[in-house]
């Protein structure tokens, strides 16, 4: 019979701080940045300042007799070209972090500068093809063909419309600006293997592309010997699947140095090099009738996902099923590549749907979230059938719900009214509101292995890594409720590749295939377990069971607690190995373990000064579901997270980049502006347990709605729109004396 | 950065001795948190570094009993300790307002009052090694037609926009400070009002000290309780932000009119200016909405913004309007 979550669940969906909270909050965890090894040398990079140039030379003599230079890597050579401002040309390695930067500086590369693009506006006015060849024809064309795509009926929708809206919405390129820089630990052994302890959201991905490097590059034999540690690391929000550029250039320097070397990203080349989130502008036209029924949907949109080629967007429409009809062109400035970030093209979607749609609403008169739950897409009756705990079987009904409890928790009824009536000073109030839905799948596969020990200890192993999302007490407590132990009785090690495999966490995928794993895993050693202490014990297996902190045989009555049932293993050691995958919970036996597909409701409260056009958010009310919900506390910390992103994305990010010399000029934390906690609301999260359904992740989904709903509320108090985000006080007064004439 | 040589002298006058005749070589060290990210990003480059931890007396408020009530302030102070001086919050609101604002906790708890009056300038083109601005000996200012947002919106006759990057440079200035410095010739005093200077090549400051002076104390003298005082900054984040602009009002409050007022604007030029405009707006009027209303338009008379900055001025009006309320102890009716 397949595994089942407990009907019953004693630890499973309760608070449980997170185990190594202490460890984070002291500094005793170890971070990449924190690992030190004997006689550690320092690796930097040299980086092109140019957006557009190709090497003419590169001179390293100057360099090599520096004091401390240790070793050498080219990246680029002679003739390459290179495609952006802090693309990576050479690494360096000596003795100390001052002498590597020393170093660094002593390279002479001289460059051909060549043209080059940064702003979406000056490719579309005049596309000077400043970037790499593409595709079969060898385009440099900075603009891609636009991608269209239009439904059946949209035609007939737009006919059908009794008003339309058509109205402007855009967002900047963003940077990941992860505390923890991109960067890594290398070190070769004696055996010829090699140690990283990386800053990963891939601890088994990185391991295997470094194996891979050195096979192919150097004829190596690496199979097994490349060892990944990411036991802590300080965020990656997408940009941080594999070795990276600085990744194979920190290994090959610790080869040529004989020495481990560190290499971690200062802050400029972090933000310029390591992960730029794509920008997304567009107009949308929404068509619809008076009693707020919309009838059609029509984007053309644009972004730049920096010097690669995808689509900016996610799908449009957002969470709704209009007819529609969408354009979408790419264009690719020189700027850093664009990378994953949290929800990829979601937010972009969700801005262009949930803004063009209040938009709407104003223009008919209506309360906007009246006009969602008008809209909201009914739950499909095929998949009603099909796939009862589907998300297209339940979206209707989830979203009906999550709007009403929202509406309540916000105040809404008392606190909306119509646009631009936000009071009668110069401060006004707001409030405004947007869904979004995501994914949330398994992934893999992924490897746990419980091991239970005669002095009763319980060890869990699996090779994934910990965002900052409290992975370990995920592992914990699902064994624990097995055990009938406490999360805190479990050691858990993660972060190590020979340990198991593991997928990288993206798509929000850790959670739902590492819980179901861990309680495949908990439940085959328990089951070991019995069968080695039953014959002692002189029950059958099948009369044993675990209650809090006892094994309980039936049928004799008698109850054993728990560390003096483990002393009857002996020299046993239980072991159970659970492996979860997409493919594992897409099989009918074993629905209900893991599920994806989840929905979500943001309520925001703003006042805005329209004297200053400053903006501050007062409150965001945040409603969402994840299925089974393991760690309720760890759950409500991920969306108030979530939030905070999604706030920043609203009123403070941008990359900005300068027309005149091709550089980020903000690559700072001073201004790249993220809120502080003064600038934090009031955050009211509430989770829909939806135990039926198994697990889903939602390291993903709390973030996307946020800056919709800032900038709805925005709207709410002011009845003008402010087009673009940031929401800075430059573009709020803009849109004031716009809307004044 | 570059090695230099570190000093750590134990009088003002050894330090001064280690000063050079030209800027660039010698960098005078307080709290450090704006010559040491100079120093990482290859902006400063000194051979010389010159503590000024172990001198002696930098860091005392002193402050005289009775009307007048004069204050001399090391320029070594805490801007922390400005914050929270009761005895400024007191007579000089201006000045504790202006210092509260500033940065965040563990700035304010390093940062000097001599350090913020003489640091260098926030342009982000500046503060590129790789953008060979003005101020870095090329032959361009990037922000004229680059990306200006926070840059300054008077800049009629400027070759370089920075924006003037103290926070408490104007309520210095309303409050009729001066400073005192020290070379190796000896003392000399300069009202803050003449403090400053908009700097237009390598060797220049944002202020107009000699390479080789120093600053050691600001002075100032409240004629009585009828001198009310205010700074207001408009800032985007409440964290750790910059003011978008800022302004600091002093002025007699005798029968409900304002007198000898005075009225600074800070970030907005690239030098901290007194509004001769403003003040004379107000000048012998009761302040309310609409009289500090019109002191604010009065003191954007001239403004002639860049490309992206043009919001600067309607923020300006409304920090000068605020302020002037905020020190009449009008409602603020902007906090709800």
């Amino acid at each position: 019979m397949a595994t089942k979550w407990p009907e019953n669940r004693r630890v499973i969906g309760t608070n449980v701080p997170r185990l190594d909270g202490p460890e984070k909050s002291t500094g005793k965890a170890k971070y990449s940045y924190d690992i030190n090894r004997p006689g550690m040398v320092y690796g930097v990079i040299v980086r092109c300042p140019h957006a557009h140039a190709k090497i003419k030379s590169i001179d390293t003599s100057a360099a090599e007799k520096m004091p401390g230079f240790r070793a050498l890597h080219l990246i680029a050579r002679e003739g390459t070209e290179l495609y952006y401002a802090g693309e990576d040309v050479l690494a360096v390695a000596a003795d100390t972090e001052e002498h590597a930067l020393d170093v660094a500086r002593a390279v002479k590369v001289e460059y051909e500068v060549l043209p080059f693009q940064v702003k979406e506006s000056d490719a579309l006015e005049n596309d000077r093809k400043t970037l790499a060849p593409l595709g079969p024809r060898r385009e440099r064309d900075n603009l891609r063909p636009p991608q269209t795509q239009e439904s059946d009926e949209f035609a007939d929708g737009m006919k059908n419309a009794e008003v339309t809206v058509t109205g402007t919405y855009g967002m900047p390129v963003i940077s990941h600006q992860c505390l923890e820089a991109h960067g890594l630990v290398a070190e070769w052994g004696a055996d010829g293997g090699l140690t990283v302890w990386a800053s990963t959201q891939a601890v088994v991905g990185t391991a295997d592309a470094l194996a891979r490097h050195f096979n192919t590059v150097h004829k190596m034999d690496m199979a097994g010997k490349v060892k990944c540690i990411t036991h802590y690391m300080g965020g990656g929000f997408g940009s941080k699947f594999g070795p990276d550029v600085q990744g194979i250039a920190c290994a090959e320097l610790a080869l040529k140095a004989k020495a481990p070397v560190k290499l971690m990203l200062d802050r400029a080349s972090e933000i310029t090099t390591a992960g730029n989130r794509p920008s997304a502008y567009g107009k949308v036209t929404i068509g619809g009738k008076k009693d707020g029924t919309i009838t059609a949907f029509e984007a053309d949109t644009w972004g730049t996902p920096g010097t690669g080629a995808a689509r900016t967007v996610g799908p449009l429409p957002y969470v709704y099923l209009f007819q529609h009809k969408v354009k979408h062109t790419v264009i690719r400035l020189n700027l850093g590549n664009q990378r994953a970030m949290r929800a990829p093209g979601h937010p972009q979607s969700c801005f262009f749907t949930d803004c063009a749609l209040d938009d709407f609403a104003a223009k008919i008169g209506m309360d906007p979230m009246q006009v969602r739950l008008r809209n909201i897409p009914p739950d499909d009756v095929n998949a009603k059938n099909t796939d009862p705990l589907s998300y297209p079987a339940m979206r209707g009904t989830l979203y009906k719900k999550q709007i009403e409890i929202a509406a309540q928790l916000s105040g809404w009824a008392n606190k909306w009214h119509p646009p631009g009536k936000g009071g009668d000073g110069p401060i006004k109030h707001g409030i405004g509101m947007a869904l979004h839905t995501w994914g949330g799948f398994a992934a893999g596969p992924n490897d746990v292995t419980v091991t239970i020990s005669s002095d009763g200890t319980v060890l869990v192993q699996t090779s994934t890594q910990d965002l900052g999302t409290a992975q370990r007490t995920v592992n914990a407590i699902v064994v624990a409720e097995i055990l009938g132990l406490e999360p805190k009785d479990i050691t858990v090690q993660i972060g190590e590749n020979p340990f198991g495999r593991s997928g990288g966490s993206g798509g929000s995928t850790t959670c739902p295939s590492q819980a179901p794993a861990s309680l495949l895993a908990a439940v085959k050693a328990r089951d070991e377990m019995f069968a080695v202490i039953a014959k002692k014990l002189n029950a059958k297996v099948e009369d044993l069971s675990i209650t809090k902190g006892k094994v309980v045989d039936k049928a004799s009555g008698n109850e054993y607690e728990w560390k003096k049932a483990c002393a009857l293993l002996g020299t046993s050691r239980p072991r159970g190995v659970g492996t979860w995958s997409g493919a594992e919970a897409a099989k009918q036996a074993n629905a209900g373990l893991s599920k994806g597909g989840v929905g979500g409701v943001q309520v925001a409260e703003v006042l805005v000064d329209t004297e200053t056009g400053v903006v501050r958010c007062k409150q965001i009310v945040a409603v969402q579901d994840c299925g089974l919900i393991i760690n309720k506390l760890a759950c409500e910390s991920q969306v108030a997270g979530g939030v905070i992103m999604g706030l920043n994305y609203a009123l403070f990010e941008e990359l900005i980049a300068d027309r005149a010399t091709g550089r980020i000029v903000n690559p700072d934390m001073e201004f790249y502006k993220l809120g502080g906690i003064n600038d934090m609301p009031k955050i009211i999260v509430h989770m829909i347990d939806m135990p039926e359904r198994g697990v889903i992740g939602i390291g993903e989904p709390p973030t996307i709605s946020t800056h919709a709903a800032i900038g709805n509320a925005i709207f709410n108090a002011l009845g003008v729109r402010v087009p673009e985000t940031p929401f800075t006080p430059d573009r709020v007064l803009a849109a004031l004396a716009k809307g004044a004439k | 950065m570059d090695n230099f040589v570190y000093y750590r002298p134990k009088t003002a006058e050894a330090a001064v001795g280690l000063l050079d005749a030209k800027w660039g070589t010698a960098e005078l060290l307080a709290g450090g948190t704006d010559l040491v990210s100079l120093q990482k990003q290859y902006i400063a480059r000194p051979k010389k570094v010159i503590s000024l931890s172990q001198v002696q007396g930098l860091d005392q408020i002193e402050q005289s009993r009775g009307w007048p009530m004069t204050f001399k302030i090391g320029a070594g102070v805490k801007l922390a300790t400005l914050a929270a001086s009761s005895a400024l919050r007191g007579s000089a609101a201006a000045l504790a307002q202006a210092a509260e604002e500033i940065a965040g906790p563990q700035i304010r708890n390093m940062a000097t009052l001599g350090g913020s009056l003489c640091q260098r300038n926030r342009c982000w083109y500046f503060r590129d090694e790789q953008s060979p601005c003005l101020l870095k000996g090329g032959d361009k200012c990037f922000a004229l037609d680059g990306e200006n947002r926070y840059h300054a919106i008077f800049t009629q006759g400027r070759k370089c926009v920075i924006a003037s990057p103290s926070t408490v440079a104007t309520p210095l200035m309303v409050l009729g400070a001066i400073a005192q410095v020290l070379s190796p010739k000896g003392k000399r005093e300069i009202p803050l009002a003449e403090f400053f200077k908009a700097p237009t090549g390598p060797e220049d400051r944002e202020h107009v000290l000699a390479p080789d002076e120093m600053l050691l104390s600001v002075s100032f003298s409240i004629a009585s309780d009828k001198v009310k005082s205010a700074s207001y900054e408009v800032r985007q984040k409440l964290s750790s932000d910059w003011p978008l602009v800022q302004a600091s009002v002093a002025f007699e409050l005798d029968g409900g009119t304002a007198k000898n007022v005075r009225i600074a604007l800070g970030h907005v030029a690239p030098v901290p200016m007194l509004s001769a405009e403003a003040a004379k707006a107000i000048e012998g009027k009761p302040i309310n909405e609409e009289t500090a209303a019109a002191a604010g338009e009065a003191a954007t008379s001239g403004a002639k913004p860049l490309s992206q900055n043009g919001y600067k001025v309607r923020l300006l009006a409304v920090a000068v309007k605020r302020a002037l309320l905020t020190a009449a102890g009008a409602k603020k009716y902007w906090e709800v």
